[in-house]
């Protein structure tokens, strides 16, 4: 089951393991320059604010309701990424374990393929939690991501156009997958000693604009590594996946629909770098294996470079920058160690 | 409740100081802007639990579910009261019929997100 928390996806498997719980959250970032170079991870800004689609009733487009799930709201240009947490447990000293295969237009954000249920391994078309924390893009070659960019969809920019031809789906899709609960026990038995017990909380739009959708494009690069999954595929309890559509509004269209204003435009990365605010990095261990990107996804054109050859100026104020503060965080993140800017 | 309320901050607080020094009462203190002292005795049941505010901050450092420690501190977050206001009746009549129910049958009538054909 799947519930809108807080502006959070927050996927529950209470049959699988009473603490099995996954946190999405889709963050608000500003857009790296998109000029061939490969810049760390920008800032989370905080999480964009998300509606059931079925509140929205008839003002929104009938397939939106067919697909189900939820709707935020993006400026064209603007960038978003995917912070992935699941429930600690005290009892096993780790969090539960996911399987988490994300699309975006239906296209696999790790490995370019269409869509499809279930999990596959070669190559590995999904990301661990927590092993991942976040995912910023698609992951066009081993380290490397190109963020994820909203584009109109029809307008040729988003991957699932380049790839597929056609803009029928827009937006993302996720489904995610739980550890089977007795391989849970097995790999992560209980600790001997009794530990304190850690409470976590359960924890007409045509009038507006002729195309109320938004597709995510491949925008600037920069540095990620998807991490192959340390587990067996039988792990996976792929009969106990929840799923969701997360349609995405163009800012004036949510406006029409909600009621409600949308965040404010995120800063540029010229502001944001020359007021001196940090960017990150995050490192695994040496021996971390992993993906090696799509040849699908490395194919795909940029939307800077796809819009000089359309004759659009498709990225305003897409300025190269020089990040110099750049904060190190360790695999296996602390308390206090967010991917956060305060703006 | 004060009791039970500061006996569990303190638990938490001194387990999470185990791994990070900054969870020591001055750094919690300050990061929720309250004094030292005051953190002090809240956590020795000495003083009653401080307001909705800060206890939702001290929610925010400790990790913990802001509902969780209100619940401790005999309170009830401002929201839920105010969806309760609007109403009385109706949720009164809502939470007694629940509130025998065992997690998994409460947690049933939570509305999801739905799926849909995609």
């Amino acid at each position: 089951m799947i519930e809108l928390k807080n502006d959070n996806l927050l996927f529950r498997f209470p049959k699988i393991h009473p603490r099995a719980k996954l946190r999405i959250e889709l963050q608000r970032t500003l857009r790296i320059p998109d000029d061939g170079r490969t810049y760390p991870l920008p800032p989370g800004l905080g999480a964009f604010p998300l509606r059931h689609v079925d509140d929205l009733g008839p003002s929104v487009p009938a397939s939106w309701l067919d697909h189900g799930g939820v709707v935020l709201p993006m400026y064209q240009s603007e960038a978003l990424w995917l912070y992935f947490d699941s429930d600690y447990i005290a009892d096993n000293d780790v969090a539960y374990p996911f399987a988490v295969k994300i699309a975006a237009g239906k296209i696999n954000a790790v490995t370019g393929e269409d869509w499809a249920n279930g999990l596959d391994r070669d190559p590995q078309d999904y990301i661990v939690v927590p092993e991942q924390p976040w995912l910023d893009g698609y992951c066009v070659e081993r380290g490397t991501i190109r963020q994820f960019v909203a584009m109109p969809l029809g307008s040729g920019y988003s991957a699932e156009e380049q790839i597929r031809g056609s803009a029928e789906y827009g937006g993302l899709q996720i489904i995610a997958y739980p550890m089977k609960p007795e391989v849970f026990e097995r790999r992560f038995p209980r600790l001997p000693e009794p530990h304190e017990s850690r409470m976590y909380g359960d924890f007409s739009v045509g009038q507006v604009c002729t195309s109320p959708d938004m597709g995510l494009a491949p925008g600037g690069a920069m540095h990620q590594e998807i991490y192959s999954d340390p587990f067996d595929i039988e792990d996976w309890a792929q009969d106990s996946a929840s799923r969701c559509f997360v349609h995405i509004a163009n800012s004036l269209v949510w406006r029409a629909i909600t009621g409600e204003q949308p965040p404010s435009t995120p800063p540029t990365a010229r502001e944001y770098t020359d007021r001196g605010m940090p960017w990150f990095d995050y490192y695994a261990d040496a021996d971390a294996e992993c993906a090696d990107g799509s040849t699908v996804l490395r194919g795909l054109q940029g939307v800077a470079g796809l819009g000089k050859a359309k004759g659009d100026n498709a990225l305003p104020e897409n300025e190269s920058v020089a990040p110099e503060k750049i904060v190190q965080l360790r695999r296996g993140l602390g308390k206090h160690q967010v991917r956060e800017g305060r703006f | 409740m004060a009791d039970s309320f500061g006996n569990y901050v303190r638990r938490r607080r001194e387990s999470l100081r185990q791994g990070d020094p900054s969870f020591s009462v001055r750094q919690v203190a300050a990061r929720i802007g309250v004094q030292p002292s005051y953190l002090s005795k809240v956590e020795r049941g000495d003083e009653a639990p401080p307001s909705e505010g800060k206890i939702i901050a001290l929610a925010v450092e400790l990790d913990e579910a802001p509902d969780v420690l209100l619940a401790l501190a005999d309170k009830v977050s401002s929201d839920l009261k105010e969806a309760i206001c609007k109403r009385p009746r109706l949720f009164a009549e809502l939470i007694r019929e629940l509130k025998d129910l065992p997690d998994h049958a409460v947690l049933s009538i939570v509305r999801e997100v739905r799926d849909g054909k995609w």
